[in-house]
């Protein structure tokens, strides 16, 4: 276990662990927190993972974790790690096996108070038409060749084929669609297990959320992302399924088998990697771009489904238009400054979102002079947020921020302090409308179970790595 | 002996497998991810599967882990839970064996994956074979 003393304070909310604590380190390990958060994550095994990603061929900079972090396997969840593209390795273990999983952020033309009175109408119509919960099939069915089609231009085929409008091709990450992808990396097992899933919320920490903008506090930013205080918000959180966790699965297997031929040795086994030039390094890049697709296709097959449900209560006069879609576990090339001169990197955000500043030229021209929209998500009772990308963050955390509030507690212990009714409960007694199937999955997600979201947003705030532009309260939440 | 037992994990399911020969820990392992997945719902009809599995893998403590993919993925394409392992053939880098188990309609959990972190087949002090699993949930 790592010991604070082997931590040194660099800023108020960044921390150091040199990359002389341990001789396999070829950068140091930096940590966003608090104090108060520090010493929380030193409970759990996230920073001697962290350590351990400073191992990686190849890394650049730092080996990084946000202030959600907690521990996860190979990787701690909320960490960020870029390697030399293309000499370094690429590790499935630093995106994770659900493949962009990720948050998109659709915002109405109606102020919340205009709409309270439907809310339950609303929550019905959205739980009835949208699959949620483990192993549930999809309404969409696809042949396997328009599944391939699906993997190749991910939330493109989606508009291209009546789900959606144009801009929300344009307010996506990677417009919804990376390049790369190649349906022919994924295996069949892959396709087989994503087949029917498409248009499905999935279980655990998968929600859909009617939220109110609580509070402004950047009238620029929120004005360009066309935020008001009051406004009714819809925030959707799933990603690539069977099919993603599939793929992972796969090139976690065949990166092992494949370390030796590039004598690569790493200390956890879920850090397997290959150099991102090699056979192997490509293939995974193209199949894991397939299933980042397929998690944008998700995302835009659930909109659609959950615009048919709003107009079901609400009538044509419903707009709800996508601000952004951010992906939080993904690997991507990306031009970034080291030692005074741009290099391409390989970016790997496991539980870690993209935010590129002001001027970036994959910033939608509409949101380019604030910045990337950021979008985080706190547990249901709390509250979530939506930020700008900054310069600032571009230079410290590869253009990178948190992905939520990071869980504080474990499944187990939630459960045992609170059961799924008594969420239900204090939820609705908050006013909030909770839709699930499941009370063992409430009771996991309770609000207790998680850090204060406010906390880790301050510190990235505070940090100057992403700002603060609004935040929104949980009204209504269908969990999976 | 063989048994599995659940220790915490922030976000995860931590599962720690023991017995007293390697086949038996692969068994303690199938009807430890097997009582993740169905949650002891009983199953929608009462004939029983078969599926044939033949694995390859780099060593013992892969071959678990591959072994216990390989299985995950049949169940959720298929809707198959399997509690039983019948071992044809056990070595340190192969696995030949058949599944047996019933039609689900679905599962209490979804495991999104089985992870090689901090998995190690070792022999423990009391000497019997053990393991940690960690799967993603």
């Amino acid at each position: 276990m790592i010991d604070k003393k082997d931590i040194r304070q660099i800023s108020p909310f960044l921390w150091e662990i040199a990359r002389s604590h341990r001789s396999d380190m070829r950068v140091p390990a930096r940590i966003f927190a608090s104090e108060r958060m520090l010493d929380q994550v030193l409970s759990d095994r996230s920073i001697e993972q962290l350590v351990n990603v400073t191992s990686l061929p190849g890394i650049q900079q730092a080996a990084m974790v946000m202030p959600d972090v907690h521990e996860g396997y190979g990787f701690p969840i909320g960490g960020v790690a870029a390697t030399l593209c293309p000499s370094g390795v690429i590790s499935p273990g630093g995106i994770g096996y659900d493949i962009n999983c990720g948050v998109r952020l659709l915002y109405s033309n109606y102020e919340y108070a205009s709409i309270e009175k439907d809310i339950r109408l609303l929550g019905a119509s959205m739980f009835s038409r949208i699959p949620s919960g483990v192993g549930k099939s999809g309404n969409i069915k696809l042949t396997r060749r328009k599944l391939d089609e699906v993997l190749r231009y991910g939330a493109k085929w989606m508009v291209r084929n009546g789900y959606g409008y144009p801009e929300d091709i344009e307010n996506a990450e990677s417009f919804g669609c990376l390049k790369n992808a190649d349906p022919e990396a994924v295996s069949e097992r892959a396709k087989k297990r994503g087949h029917d899933q498409l248009g499905t919320l999935g279980a655990g920490n998968h929600f859909i959320e009617i939220d109110e903008v609580d509070e402004i506090y950047d009238d620029e930013c929120a004005h360009a992302f066309g935020l008001f205080q009051g406004q009714a918000v819809v925030q959707i959180h799933t990603g690539s399924r069977g099919l993603g966790h599939q793929v992972a699965t796969d090139y976690v297997k065949i990166m092992m088998s494949a370390m030796s031929d590039y004598e690569i040795v790493v200390p956890d086994r879920e850090l397997a990697c290959a150099p991102f030039d090699s056979l192997e390094g490509q293939q995974y890049f193209d199949a894991m771009a397939a299933a980042a697709n397929f998690a944008w296709a998700n995302r835009q097959a659930i909109t659609h489904q959950i615009r048919e449900a709003w107009e079901a209560v609400l009538g044509n006069r419903v707009n709800l238009t996508l601000l952004y879609d951010v992906a939080h576990n993904i690997a991507k090339v990306e031009e970034h400054e080291i030692d005074g001169e741009m290099r391409a990197l390989v970016v790997h955000r496991k539980g870690a979102t993209r935010a590129f500043g002001p001027g970036h030229p994959e910033v939608p021209m509409e949101y380019r002079t604030v910045g990337q929209p950021v979008i985080i998500p706190g547990s249901m009772g709390t509250a979530s947020y939506v930020l700008a990308g900054t310069e600032a963050g571009m230079k410290m955390t590869f253009g990178s921020t948190c992905h939520g509030a990071g869980r504080r507690m474990s499944r187990g212990e939630a459960r045992r302090k609170k059961r799924g009714e008594q969420v239900l409960s204090e939820l609705s007694n908050q006013g909030i409308c909770i839709y699930s199937d499941s009370m063992k999955g409430l009771a996991e997600e309770a609000p207790e179970a998680y850090k204060k979201i406010d906390e880790v947003v301050e510190v990235i705030d505070r940090s100057g790595i992403a700002k603060k532009v609004a935040r929104l309260k949980p009204k209504l939440v269908i969990k999976g | 002996m063989k048994e599995y037992s659940f220790l915490t994990h922030m976000c995860d399911i931590r599962m720690k497998v023991e017995a007293d020969s390697l086949v038996d820990l692969f068994s303690a392992a199938l009807e430890g991810m097997n009582s993740i997945i169905t949650g002891g719902r009983e199953p929608v009809e009462d004939e029983r599967q078969q599926l044939l599995v033949d694995i390859e893998s780099v060593d013992i403590t892969a071959l678990l882990i591959d072994f216990l993919s390989e299985v995950l993925s049949e169940t959720h394409t298929a809707y198959v839970a399997f509690d039983e392992l019948e071992v044809l053939q056990l070595a340190d880098s192969h696995l030949r064996a058949v599944l047996h188990g019933n039609k689900v309609e679905g599962f209490a959990e979804d495991i999104k994956a089985v992870t090689y972190h901090e998995a190690e087949v070792r022999m423990n002090g009391e000497g019997y074979y053990q393991s940690v699993i960690v799967f993603d949930i």
